[in-house]
């Protein structure tokens, strides 16, 4: 084998200020490579990741503070000046500013035979070599008259590498050698260095913040950040198979993708609706603006076993068939059965829907028991903002139970339509001019259009409005507020989150992301309190009223009589009335938290149904969710 | 859709002493859509950044603009309108976030100037702050907005100079190769902050930059610019996938890329042309590999397939 023209061994350098000896800067660390005769070996990375410095070292330009340099087989510590500069005729350098690397004052021929000097050629040969040279890079003798001012930068370029090869160098650093230069020029630079090397057998040490043109090049590759080299291998191999975050990171910093990173055939206007609600509900924080919604730092123990109950085994096919992401079941406690489907995994976070705003009836339970919050009191009392709205004498309560009397379509598919518009206002779609509504504004401007709190009217907006309420009475953000009253006391273990339009308010209908065991536990929570076996959040009595349902002289609607006779919506949740008196969260596209206090049943289900809303749909989740829950009776 | 920007017949000449020296740009014409971003792409000197420069009313005092730059509902911008335009209805973010910035002041006090130009009172400018600065993705406000630029990084520097080009809530902002200093994962990041934003706010972008990757990450259309003027202008899906300009062409071929075998890149041969006064027909003719006679004719930018063109032998 032949022998490598350059071998770096466990080079550190380390840089100590001067005036302060004990304020050390440690630029390199640790970095090994070898060069063969004919390679080209590329090191990548950002500035200030210790690429030029390990190069400095290894052509002898900065000392080392420790580990071994041979180029051409011999340490370069261990050789005298005179054997240092011999072996230096045998090295070249390209820097980055080609102008600036040219000595304005000298005309291109004296630039090139400088290279030259002390070389034992006569006065004719070393011409005849310098044209020879300029002509290799491409230009023509006239240009050797000229002065840097008189060339361009590509040229300026080509003449420092007539430069570099000068004294016939066997190996090369290019150290940013076409960061300067346009594309096109660059270009021309890269395929004249690729024939010069080919044609005269050199090698290369190049240095390049530019991950495309490191790619290009070079046989090898290293990549650095912070001193320290993460990857190191074939070009081909760490850029098809990259295994360091870092270097995923970089080479995901060049993905051409025509809009952000977002899979292909997603839409701003349906990424709710099937097929890219399978990716876009799992990803949500990828494409708007979240806030984070902190866990517990002791997480509420989950005896999670990924277990699965043979009895429901059988209704994989239904499962499928009803979209399902993932299914959780908790009986007496335990999770007995858990099921996750397509890219979901127990950590992964799966948009709520409306299911959120189960989240919040729960909040105001709490906060109404720790009198911060008081439900008869009206919107206007809360908000000033709110006084011409529609809303301004709704109850807080009416908000809970959705019995505000206000013009709101709650029609999915109507761009039209005030939740679209909400959606809009909230940044889950594109808004179509500049105004930039947001949340509030939009909730300032819905009107009413009969009496508040006699008839039932499923309205996302009043949670919204709800969550608004708490933030300006807290004087925290709604994403703090859950993780202190909800997400901490109850146990979480994950982060949930929750989307917020541009000026940080939270969409509270249904913007909140979390896991399904998170879900499970919260659901489990709501159960104990229920049995009085818990009240880490509400007490017994909130649940025994949510259970309870609303007041039965609110007027229901058919579709909630059709589903549950004598049911209805009380404090954000469904509340089914029959001989089970489960309640339930539900958002749209197959979103469900099931509690069955008779048979001591949570059921959480995740779906991506191709549809909002479908009474096949929900009618078939029902039955499955009794069915589950009378396996366990 | 309504158009934010339209500009017919731009053209810019640097003149001295009443002697036209050079004229940089040579008859650009333009438009874009409420909320969409269109990007300029082009080498040195091909006009990008005068193009910008000449929207903002921002060109050197001998330069002189001809053609007309009109701005949505505004009408056409002169030089008695542009000082209320400017950083109201149009702002600009540049390319190098350390020098954009004033050394000796704090980015609370140059927000603060920037502000209050924009009639925001002080106590205004103390509330909205934190909440812009947020929105660009930083966190510990308080101790940036105390800061010197020095101590900020360039990526922070660059969200701080979005915020601030974004205080007035602009339609149309102009981007001037805002990711050419940074490295490549910050400049990603950069992107896709500008595209939040835009999805959020609702602005139209123009997009200048050299770097093909970048422009074609955030920008809905793209048009190629050559020794000032467009060859070629499109979808950005048209003109990065069935490019029909031979300069398009070779720039797209010049990018080295891991998904081409190592080897020849294809150059263009020769150099932008520094000067294009005096000269006659298509400017790309003497780098051409389909140059005709015809070409000494000024080709015009006509629509061609998917894309507009302006070469004779592809639009023939």
């Amino acid at each position: 084998m032949t022998k490598p023209v350059l071998e770096i061994i466990n080079v550190s350098k380390e840089f100590v200020n001067e005036r302060n000896k004990s304020e050390v800067t440690y630029a390199v660390q640790g970095v090994s490579f070898t060069i063969s005769p004919g390679e080209v070996f590329g090191l990548v990375g950002e500035s200030g990741s210790g690429k030029t410095t390990i190069a400095r070292c290894a052509f002898g330009i900065t000392p080392a503070t420790s580990g071994q340099i041979k180029i051409f087989g011999e340490d370069i510590s261990s050789l005298s000046s005179a054997q240092r500069k011999k072996s230096r005729k045998r090295l070249g350098f390209v820097f980055q500013d080609p102008v600036a690397s040219l000595n304005p004052r000298m005309s291109i021929f004296e630039v090139i035979s400088e290279g030259l000097i002390g070389s034992p050629l006569s006065k004719n040969e070393i011409r005849s070599r310098v044209e020879y040279l300029i002509e290799k890079v491409g230009l023509t003798k006239e240009h050797l008259t000229r002065r840097r001012h008189e060339l361009s930068g590509g040229q300026c370029q080509r003449v420092a590498i007539a430069r570099a090869l000068a004294s016939e160098p066997e190996l090369i650093l290019l150290d940013e050698p076409t960061s300067s230069l346009d594309l096109s020029v660059q270009a021309q630079i890269l395929n004249l260095l690729e024939d010069l090397r080919k044609e005269l057998n050199l090698s290369y040490l190049i240095i390049s913040h530019n991950l495309e043109v490191i790619a290009h090049i070079s046989d090898r590759m290293a990549v650095m950040s912070q001193g320290v080299v993460v990857e190191a291998g074939t070009t081909a191999q760490i850029m098809t198979n990259p295994q360091h975050e870092f270097t995923k990171t970089l080479i995901g910093a060049y993905e051409t993708s025509s809009k952000s990173d977002l899979p292909e055939g997603f839409d701003w206007e349906n990424w709710q609706s099937a097929p890219t609600n399978r990716w876009a509900y799992q990803h949500v924080s990828e494409f708007i603006t979240t806030q984070n919604i902190s866990p517990a730092k002791t997480p509420t123990p989950l005896n999670a076993k990924m277990s699965h109950d043979p009895r429901l085994d059988q209704e994989e096919e239904l499962l499928e068939s009803l979209y399902t992401d993932a299914l959780l079941v908790m009986n007496r406690g335990v999770l007995v059965d858990e099921r996750y489907y397509g890219d979901m995994k127990p950590q992964s976070v799966h948009l709520l829907q409306s299911v959120s705003k189960s989240l919040l009836g729960v909040l105001y339970g709490t906060l109404i028991e720790k009198n911060v919050i008081d439900p008869s009191r009206t919107v206007e009392n809360y908000l000033p903002e709110m006084l011409s709205s529609g809303y301004a004498t709704a109850t807080v309560q009416n908000l809970l139970d959705m019995t505000a009397a206000v013009d709101f379509s709650e029609d999915y598919d109507d761009p039209n339509s005030e939740i679209s518009q909400l959606d809009r206002a909230s940044g889950w779609r594109i808004s179509s001019s500049a105004n930039d509504l947001g949340i509030r504004k939009f909730l300032t401007t819905v009107k009413q259009n009969g009496v508040h709190g006699e008839q039932f009217q499923y309205c996302s907006a009043n949670t919204d409005l709800l969550a608004w309420i708490v933030e300006s009475v807290l004087g925290k953000s709604y994403s703090e507020i859950l993780s202190e009253f909800i997400w901490q006391p109850v146990g979480a273990s994950q982060s949930a989150n929750v989307t917020v339009d541009h000026a940080g308010h939270a969409l509270a209908n249904g913007g909140i992301s979390t896991t399904g065991r998170d879900l499970a536990l919260f659901g489990q929570e709501i159960l104990d309190t229920y049995l009085g076996k818990s009240s880490r959040l509400v007490s017994h009595a909130w649940a025994k009223s949510t259970f309870g349902g609303a007041d039965p002289a609110i007027k229901s609607v058919d579709y909630l009589q059709a589903m549950h006779p004598g049911g209805s919506y009380h404090n954000q949740w469904w509340v089914t009335k029959s001989s089970h008196q489960e309640i339930y969260a539900v958002g749209i596209y197959g979103q469900y938290i099931w509690i069955d206090p008779t048979t001591e049943t949570v059921i959480v289900k995740f779906s991506t149904l191709p549809s909002a809303l479908s009474a096949k749909y929900s009618a078939e989740h029902i039955a499955l969710f009794r069915k589950i829950s009378n396996l366990f009776s | 859709m309504s158009n934010v920007l339209d500009i017919k017949g731009l053209k810019v000449d640097f003149v001295i002493k009443g002697k036209k020296i050079s004229s940089p740009i040579r008859g650009i014409d333009l438009s874009i859509n409420a909320g969409e971003t269109h990007g300029i792409v082009g080498e040195t000197g091909c006009g990008k950044s005068l193009t910008a420069l000449a929207i903002m009313g921002m060109l050197p005092a001998n330069a002189v603009r001809t053609g007309s730059i009109s701005l949505g509902a505004t009408g056409d911008l002169t030089s008695s309108n542009i000082r209320q335009i400017r950083g109201n209805s149009i702002s600009m973010i540049f390319q190098n976030p350390h020098s954009a910035f004033n050394p000796v002041f704090t980015i609370e006090q140059q927000l603060l100037y920037v502000a209050k130009a924009k009639g925001f009172s002080s106590e205004e400018s103390h509330a909205l702050f934190p909440e812009r600065l947020k929105q660009v993705g930083l966190v510990e406000i308080q101790r940036i907005l105390k800061s010197y630029p020095h101590e900020l990084s360039g990526g922070m520097l660059q969200r701080c100079m979005i915020a601030m080009a974004l205080l007035s809530r602009p339609k149309l902002l102009i981007a001037d190769e805002p990711t050419t200093a940074l490295d490549a994962t910050i400049g990603g990041q950069v992107l896709a902050l500008l595209k939040r934003l835009q999805r959020e706010q609702g602005f139209a972008m123009l997009f200048i930059s050299h770097d093909v990757t970048a422009v074609s990450r955030v920008s809905e259309r793209i048009a190629v610019l050559y020794a000032g003027k467009i060859v070629e202008d499109g979808a950005t899906a048209d003109v990065l996938g069935d490019p029909q300009h031979p300069y398009t062409k070779g720039l797209l071929g010049a990018i080295p890329s891991r998904n081409k075998a190592r080897g020849t890149l294809a150059a263009i041969p020769g150099t932008v042309p520094s000067n294009t006064l005096g000269l006659i027909g298509c400017a790309f003719k003497s780098r051409c590999q389909l140059a005709v006679p015809h070409c000494d004719e000024e080709p015009i930018l006509s629509s061609h397939g998917h894309t507009s063109v302006a070469c004779w032998e592809v639009s023939k």
